[in-house]
């Protein structure tokens, strides 16, 4: 194991931690969400350069579009959530009314 | 070259380490342009010039503007930084969990990923990742077309999740 595929590695698996434990907005899971995106688009393009297979270099890019897709509805369902219960706060969500 | 890599590469994790933290989201969204930003080094260092441009400028110029100006729905009186006590806690653990399994791996790091793409070759008119970002137009034109369908169906999926007046997919907004 190199240092390279240590840090993004353990970059997803912080990012994957940081949304499974412990979020009190709904904003700071969908940052640790774009967290594990980074990361899985530095470990696609290190995968490209570092075994120099170029024609793969379009997949981070693909990746980058999808990327922005989740985070356009992750934050129009923000949005919606500080609409409906004024704030964003993943315990209000757990209360099942309005 | 080496060391600033390892540099950038310290700065990315350190950064995934302050968004994972669980501070205030102002602060995890600084802790996220210190990630990309650093990323966009690492990706420097190995010969990836365009690919770090793109995280350069659409990830971290458009993605993390929005994420930013969102940070003001959750608006909050005192936000927490990384020196209060509940902060700084995840903080030490999580540091302290990669320090033990970067000893883990101490001495058995091996030494050939320092690679930088087209190193070796004589002359090269564009980076290898140029090339295969371009490839993207004629071999791989159908993922592309793929990719502006799932943009425009992610379109109305906002549009229909933000609309108001009692007629979106939200009823209550």
């Amino acid at each position: 194991m190199t240092p390279v595929h240590f840090s993004f590695t353990s970059t997803f698996i912080l990012g994957l931690m940081g949304l499974a434990f412990h979020r009190t907005h709904l904003l700071s899971a969908l940052l640790c969400l774009e967290g594990m995106m980074l990361s899985l688009f530095i470990a696609l393009s290190l995968w490209t350069l570092q075994l120099e297979a170029t024609a793969y270099s379009a997949a981070p890019m693909l990746l980058l579009a999808f990327s922005a897709c989740e985070a356009s509805v992750g934050l129009a369902l923000l949005v919606a959530t500080a609409r409906t219960h004024g704030t964003d706060h993943l315990q209000s969500l757990n209360l099942l009314q309005c | 070259m080496a060391y600033f890599v390892s540099l950038f590469l310290l700065g990315l994790v350190l950064g995934l380490v302050a968004v994972a933290s669980n501070p205030a989201p102002y602060f995890a969204a600084l802790g996220l342009v210190v990630a990309a930003g650093a990323g966009c080094g690492v990706l420097v260092g190995h010969g990836g010039s365009f690919l770090s441009l793109v995280l350069f400028l659409i990830y971290l110029g458009g993605m993390l503007v929005v994420f930013a100006y969102s940070a003001a729905l959750a608006a909050e009186p005192f936000p927490e930084a990384w020196g209060d006590r509940s902060v700084l806690g995840y903080v030490l653990v999580y540091v302290l969990g990669l320090l033990v399994i970067a000893s883990w791996f101490w001495g058995g790091w091996y030494e050939g990923g320092w690679v930088v793409v087209d190193e070796f070759k004589e002359l090269v008119i564009l980076r290898g990742d140029t090339n295969g970002v371009a490839m993207m137009y004629s071999s791989g034109g159908g993922l592309l077309v793929l990719c502006a369908w799932v943009l425009l169906l992610t379109l109305f999926v906002v549009l229909e999740l933000t609309r108001g007046l009692s007629r979106g997919a939200l009823r209550a907004v």
